[in-house]
C-alpha cells in the first residue's frame, strides 16, 4: 500500500514539474505579448501627448497586463519619491523586483536593461526610436519564443509524467 | 527650516518647506547632502546653485559667492573646491525634468526649466541649430538653479503710488532695475495685493489678467500657480507676452494685465494694442537707468507714447527690492513728498 502510494507521488511529482516547465514555455510568449503592447502604449503617450515619464508610467501601468502592470508601477513610484535616482537606476530597481515573479528569460530582461538606459534623456523622436526597436527586439522574441513553445509544452506535459513513471519502473 | 503657516480662517496649520528645500530634490544626492548641511544662515541667503561641469560648485547668496569644498563647507580657494562631475550635471537635467527631457523640449529651446514652487533653472550647453534658430540643446553643462522667493508685503509702500485713490483704478507701472534686484518678487506682492483688494487703501480688487512666459511669477506647475497671485488673477501659462497679452484682452476682460521682462518690439506693439483698450499694464524691463532705458529705440517708443504713468526703480542700496526712485510719468521727475520719502526708507525683507 505504502509502495503505490510512494509511486503515486513520485509520478504526480513528475507530472508536476513537467507541467510547470510547459508552463514558463506557454506564458512567456503572453508575457512578451503583452509587453510590446505595454511598450507601445508608452510610446504613444510620451511621443504624441508628452506626457511626463512618471505620469506615462502610472498609466500604462493602469492599462497593461497585470503581470506587467508592477514593472512600470514600481518606476513610477520609484521616480515619484524623489530620492535623487534617474529613469535608469528606477527602471533597473523595479526590473530587479519584476524579474523573480515573471516568465521572460535573461535575453527579454536585456532588451528592457538597454531600454531603461535610454529612458526620459532624450526628445521624443529620440524615445520614440528607442522605443521602437525595444519593440522590434521584443516582436523577434516573440516569434523565437512562439515556436520554442511549440515544441516544448507538449513535450514537458507528457515528459514530467513520463519520467515520474520511468522512475518508478526502476526502483519498484 | 520651514516655515509654520496659520490660517486663522480655516483654523489649519501647514509647514511650508523653505524655498531652498524646494530646490534639493533636484539635486543628486552627494551634492544634496552638502547644501542642507550648511548653516542655516547661509540657507536662508540661498539665491542661486550654480553647477558648471569640471569647475567649483558654487552657490550665489544675497551678499556675493562662494564656493563649496568636498567637505561640504564653504572653500577658501577654487583648489579645495568640489568640481561638478558630468553626472551631477546628467542627473540634475535628468531631476528637473522629471526624467522626461522630450516633454521640455520649448523650455530646451529658451534655455530654462521651471520647477514646482516657480524656482527656474537656467541651462547651458551647446545649441543645435535649424535654420538659424535653436533647436534643442545637448551637451548640457551649465546649470543655474534659480531660487524665486515670496514675501509678501513686500509692494506694500509702493502701493499708494501706483493707485489711483479718487478714480480706484490702478496706473500704468513700470518696475526697471539691474538684473537680481527683485523686480519679478515686487511685481508678483503688486499683483497679489491688486487682487485681492487694499481695504486700508480702499482699493476693492481688479481682475488681473498674467502672461508668465517663463513661469516665474505665479510658478505655475502643470498650470496651477504654485504662487499666492491673489483670487481675481488669471494666469497664462508659458505663453509668449506679445501673444499672451492679445489672448487675455480678448477672452477674460482684465482690468490690470501684468507681465514681466518685456524687451522685444514684438512686446512693445502688443503693449500700444493693451493701452489703447483702456486696459492698465504693471511690468519690468532691465535698466539700470531712465537714461538707459531712453537709449532703447523701443523702450523710446514707450516713453514718447507718454503712456507709462509711474516709473519705479528697485535696487539692492539697502537690501534686495529697495525703492530707490518713484517717477511720474507726465512730467518724468521723481514724485515729490513726505510719503515718499517714508517709502524710498522703507528697509524690504527679501
Amino acid at each position: 500500500m505504502l509502495k503505490i502510494l510512494a509511486c503515486l507521488v513520485i509520478i504526480s511529482g513528475g507530472g508536476i514539474c513537467g507541467v510547470l516547465i510547459a508552463r514558463g514555455y506557454s506564458l512567456r510568449p503572453a508575457e512578451l505579448r503583452s509587453l510590446k503592447s505595454a511598450l507601445q502604449m508608452l510610446e504613444t503617450e510620451i511621443t504624441y501627448a508628452a506626457t511626463p515619464l512618471a505620469e506615462a508610467l502610472g498609466l500604462v501601468a493602469a492599462r497593461a497586463d497585470y503581470r506587467l502592470a508592477p514593472l512600470f508601477e514600481e518606476t513610477r513610484k520609484e521616480l515619484l519619491s524623489m530620492s535623487g535616482c534617474t529613469a535608469k537606476e528606477a527602471w533597473e530597481k523595479a526590473l530587479l523586483k519584476f524579474y523573480p515573479h515573471s516568465f521572460l528569460i535573461g535575453c527579454d530582461m536585456a532588451i528592457l536593461r538597454r531600454l531603461g538606459g535610454a529612458l526620459g534623456i532624450s526628445d521624443s523622436s529620440g524615445q520614440s526610436k528607442h522605443l521602437m526597436l525595444a519593440m522590434e527586439q521584443v516582436e523577434a522574441e516573440l516569434k523565437k519564443a512562439e515556436a520554442s513553445a511549440l515544441q516544448n509544452v507538449k513535450l514537458w506535459n507528457s515528459l514530467g509524467f513520463l519520467g515520474g513513471i520511468v522512475i518508478v519502473l526502476i526502483f519498484y | 527650516m520651514s516655515r509654520v503657516v496659520y490660517t486663522l480662517d480655516n483654523c489649519r496649520v501647514s509647514i511650508m518647506p523653505s524655498p531652498w528645500q524646494e530646490v534639493t530634490p533636484v539635486l543628486p544626492a552627494g551634492i544634496r547632502s552638502m547644501i542642507t548641511s550648511l548653516p542655516l544662515n547661509i540657507l536662508e541667503k540661498l539665491e542661486e546653485i550654480r553647477l558648471r561641469q569640471n569647475r567649483p560648485l558654487m552657490l550665489g547668496l544675497a551678499d556675493g559667492d562662494i564656493l563649496l569644498g568636498n567637505n561640504g563647507k564653504p572653500a577658501a580657494a577654487p583648489r579645495d573646491c568640489y568640481l561638478v562631475t558630468a553626472d551631477d550635471i546628467q542627473r540634475v537635467t535628468q531631476l528637473i525634468s522629471g526624467c522626461s527631457l522630450y516633454a521640455f523640449g520649448e523650455e530646451l529651446k529658451n534655455g530654462f526649466i521651471t520647477l514646482p514652487g516657480g524656482h527656474r533653472v537656467g541651462l547651458t550647453g551647446k545649441t543645435v541649430l535649424e535654420n538659424g534658430r535653436v533647436r534643442t540643446l545637448k551637451y548640457i553643462s551649465g546649470l543655474n538653479i534659480r531660487i524665486s522667493r515670496e514675501v509678501k508685503g513686500a509692494a506694500s509702500p509702493l502701493l499708494p503710488f501706483i493707485i489711483d485713490q479718487k478714480s480706484g483704478s490702478v496706473l500704468n507701472t513700470l518696475l526697471f532695475s539691474p538684473p537680481r534686484c527683485g523686480k519679478t518678487t515686487i511685481l508678483r506682492d503688486v499683483i497679489r495685493q491688486l487682487s485681492n483688494g487694499i481695504p486700508e487703501l480702499n482699493f476693492r480688487g481688479a481682475v488681473i489678467g498674467v502672461v508668465d512666459e517663463r513661469s516665474e511669477l505665479a510658478g505655475c506647475f502643470q498650470g496651477v500657480p504654485q504662487r499666492e497671485v491673489g483670487i481675481r488673477t488669471d494666469v497664462l501659462d508659458g505663453c509668449r507676452k506679445a501673444e499672451g497679452m492679445l489672448m487675455l484682452l480678448r477672452s477674460m476682460a482684465p482690468c490690470v494685465i501684468a507681465t514681466d521682462e518685456i524687451g522685444t518690439d514684438e512686446d512693445f506693439a502688443a503693449l500700444e494694442g493693451v493701452f489703447n483698450a483702456g486696459v492698465k499694464v504693471l511690468t519690468t524691463v532691465h535698466a539700470a537707468s531712465l537714461a538707459e532705458l531712453s537709449q532703447r529705440p523701443a523702450l523710446r517708443n514707450l516713453l514718447n507714447m507718454k503712456v507709462i504713468e509711474r516709473f519705479v526703480l528697485l535696487g539692492r542700496s539697502k537690501n534686495i527690492g529697495t525703492i530707490e526712485e518713484i517717477i511720474d510719468g507726465r512730467t518724468m521727475l521723481p514724485l515729490p513728498g513726505k510719503e515718499v520719502e517714508q517709502c524710498l526708507r522703507f528697509l524690504p525683507a527679501l
